[in-house]
């Protein structure tokens, strides 16, 4: 266990030395604030626009992680065979990648905190500015339920990203990988709902149905940590909701990462 | 004086640490790779205690024999050992240092970062770790840059820091490929020191080298290897006088010979 939280630990401090995190880090409160001033011009949504802005920030933010330092920190480990010198020390593959995926997480939780106490500032901004009758429907719960459930998709995607970086030894590779995983993670949900449309047009056989709705769980159904709407909306997110997606994203996360462990233990390293 | 490299005269010769039997390896290619043979059937007995150098040109599979010693590559077939253990389990690294051919760590970390990753994965307990990474950064010279990120280090620093990260847990058996490579004289001798002061603790070193006078001088056997085989072991004291150019060391000479004979003079 130490070995990994070791692991956990420098992968943490690597990825906050990396330069790139600072830039999208300033992008996202750049988002913020405009979003406090431009949400004057649009009188009866300001809160709504302040906390849609501030939660697709986060989301960004998260988004950085698997994107960017998760490639580089992986898929840049086997290129630049910074990885042999961890391998060299009786550190199990299991523990560098459980180590990995741990300081991954992290460092997308240190993120997304900073952006989303940033959001919270960017509310009381825009309720010290215009007035907190405009604010009557924000629901901090729903504000943070939505964070945590944006911050459950980024840990499902990093752990996809580390699967990738198991399969192969090219960081391009690995990239195009993680945008396919993402952009069909975003879409399934739509394309299963169309496609299961009634008035679709296409008649289904309810085998295929099945497989449509199974298809929907195995491709990582991203779309569905999507609360942003119902948070800016000041709306309940149901808990039943917020523990069947906790539960879908650690399921998903021990597969893909139980899966990268045994290719993992078996390839060449270059 | 009796060295470790004698102990194949002894009737009952110590179990080697290292074992290598009839290793073969063979890179699959793909659409843009042509598949490559890097080991054809390499055998390699490395005692305790014994300083063994692996010397070859580029390409004749000396890094992928460490590797597969490391546990790193995969051997196609062939029986490999390490401290009587398969090479990929990570127990049987911890009483191993390796140093990487062109090492790479990571840019925004200091080393003492580094080393204290190593020294928690190496089992040493808390309160010996502060001075025993000060002692280690003495040793290697790194002591005035210890809070200095990587990416400012030189290649020859680069060097030392993957050194200091092999020896931080103080090793039975150091591995080591090329280690002289991108060090400076200093640099040089400080590696010189280190694997003398391994022999005189006993322990084992395996290395690779391009460093021809320092191989011959530091190694109890030396084992030539070309297009991935093992084609000659021998013992410094084997090693014929050098006839011909004199501006080439003994062991130059005959390196030449044999590589020459086992390619049939085509490069």
């Amino acid at each position: 266990m130490k070995n990994i939280f070791a692991v956990a630990h420098l992968t943490l401090k690597e990825g906050l030395g990396q330069k790139i995190l600072y830039s999208v880090l300033i992008l996202a409160l750049m988002v913020i604030f405009f979003a406090v001033l431009l949400s004057g011009f649009f009188m009866r949504d300001i809160a709504k626009i302040i906390i849609d802005f501030s939660l697709a920030a986060v989301s960004l933010g998260g988004l950085l992680v698997p994107f960017l330092i998760t490639v580089n920190l992986v898929a840049g480990d086997l290129e630049n065979r910074t990885i042999f010198s961890l391998l060299a020390a009786p550190l199990p593959r299991s523990a560098y990648i459980t180590g990995k995926f741990i300081g991954l997480g992290l460092l997308a939780g240190v993120i997304m905190l900073i952006l989303s106490s940033a959001g919270l500032l960017a509310v009381w901004a825009g309720k010290m500015l215009y007035g907190v009758h405009f604010f009557k429907m924000f629901s901090p719960a729903s504000y943070i339920t939505a964070v945590f459930m944006n911050y459950m998709a980024v840990l499902l995607l990093n752990s996809l990203v580390i699967l990738w970086c198991c399969l192969t030894n090219s960081s391009f590779l690995v990239t195009l990988l993680t945008i396919a995983s993402y952009l069909i993670g975003q879409t399934i949900d739509d394309i299963v709902m169309f496609i299961s449309a009634p008035n679709s047009g296409v008649p289904l056989s309810h085998s295929i149905k099945i497989t449509i709705s199974i298809a929907k769980y195995i491709f990582p159904n991203l779309a569905a940590f999507d609360f942003k709407q119902m948070a800016a909306h000041g709306l309940h997110i149901p808990w039943s909701d917020t523990i069947t997606m906790t539960a879908y994203a650690m399921v998903y996360s021990i597969t893909a990462l139980s899966l990268a462990i045994i290719i993992f233990q078996r390839r060449d390293l270059p | 004086m009796l060295t470790n490299g004698d102990q194949k005269d002894n009737p009952m010769p110590t179990p080697a640490i290292i074992v290598f039997q009839n290793v073969s390896k063979v890179y699959q290619g793909d659409l843009f790779k042509k598949k490559k043979v890097a080991l054809n059937g390499v055998s390699l007995e490395v005692r305790p205690g014994e300083i063994f150098g692996m010397i070859g040109r580029n390409g004749a599979g000396k890094s992928t024999a460490i590797k597969i010693i490391m546990g790193f590559v995969k051997h196609d077939s062939g029986h490999v050992m390490l401290a009587s253990r398969e090479p990929d389990k990570a127990e049987c690294h911890k009483g191993l240092g390796y140093l990487p051919e062109s090492p790479c760590l990571y840019q925004h970390l200091s080393i003492t970062d580094h080393l204290n990753c190593a020294a928690v994965i190496a089992g040493i307990p808390s309160p010996e770790i502060k001075p025993r990474i000060e002692q280690i950064l003495q040793r290697v010279g790194l002591s005035q840059v210890s809070k200095i990120k990587i990416k400012k280090f030189s290649k020859g620093m680069t060097q030392r820091a993957a050194l200091a990260y092999a020896l931080l847990h103080n090793p039975d058996i150091l591995i080591l490929d090329e280690p002289m490579s991108g060090l400076d004289p200093f640099g040089r001798k400080l590696v010189v020191d280190i694997i003398n002061d391994y022999r005189a603790q006993n322990k084992t070193v395996l290395f690779s080298s391009h460093v021809l006078t320092d191989v011959e001088r530091l190694c109890d056997r030396i084992g030539v290897m070309n297009r991935g085989r093992m084609i000659k072991v021998m013992r410094p004291d084997e090693i014929p006088p050098s006839t011909g150019d004199h501006s080439k060391s003994p062991l130059e000479d005959i390196f030449m010979k044999l590589v020459n004979s086992d390619t049939g003079g085509k490069e």
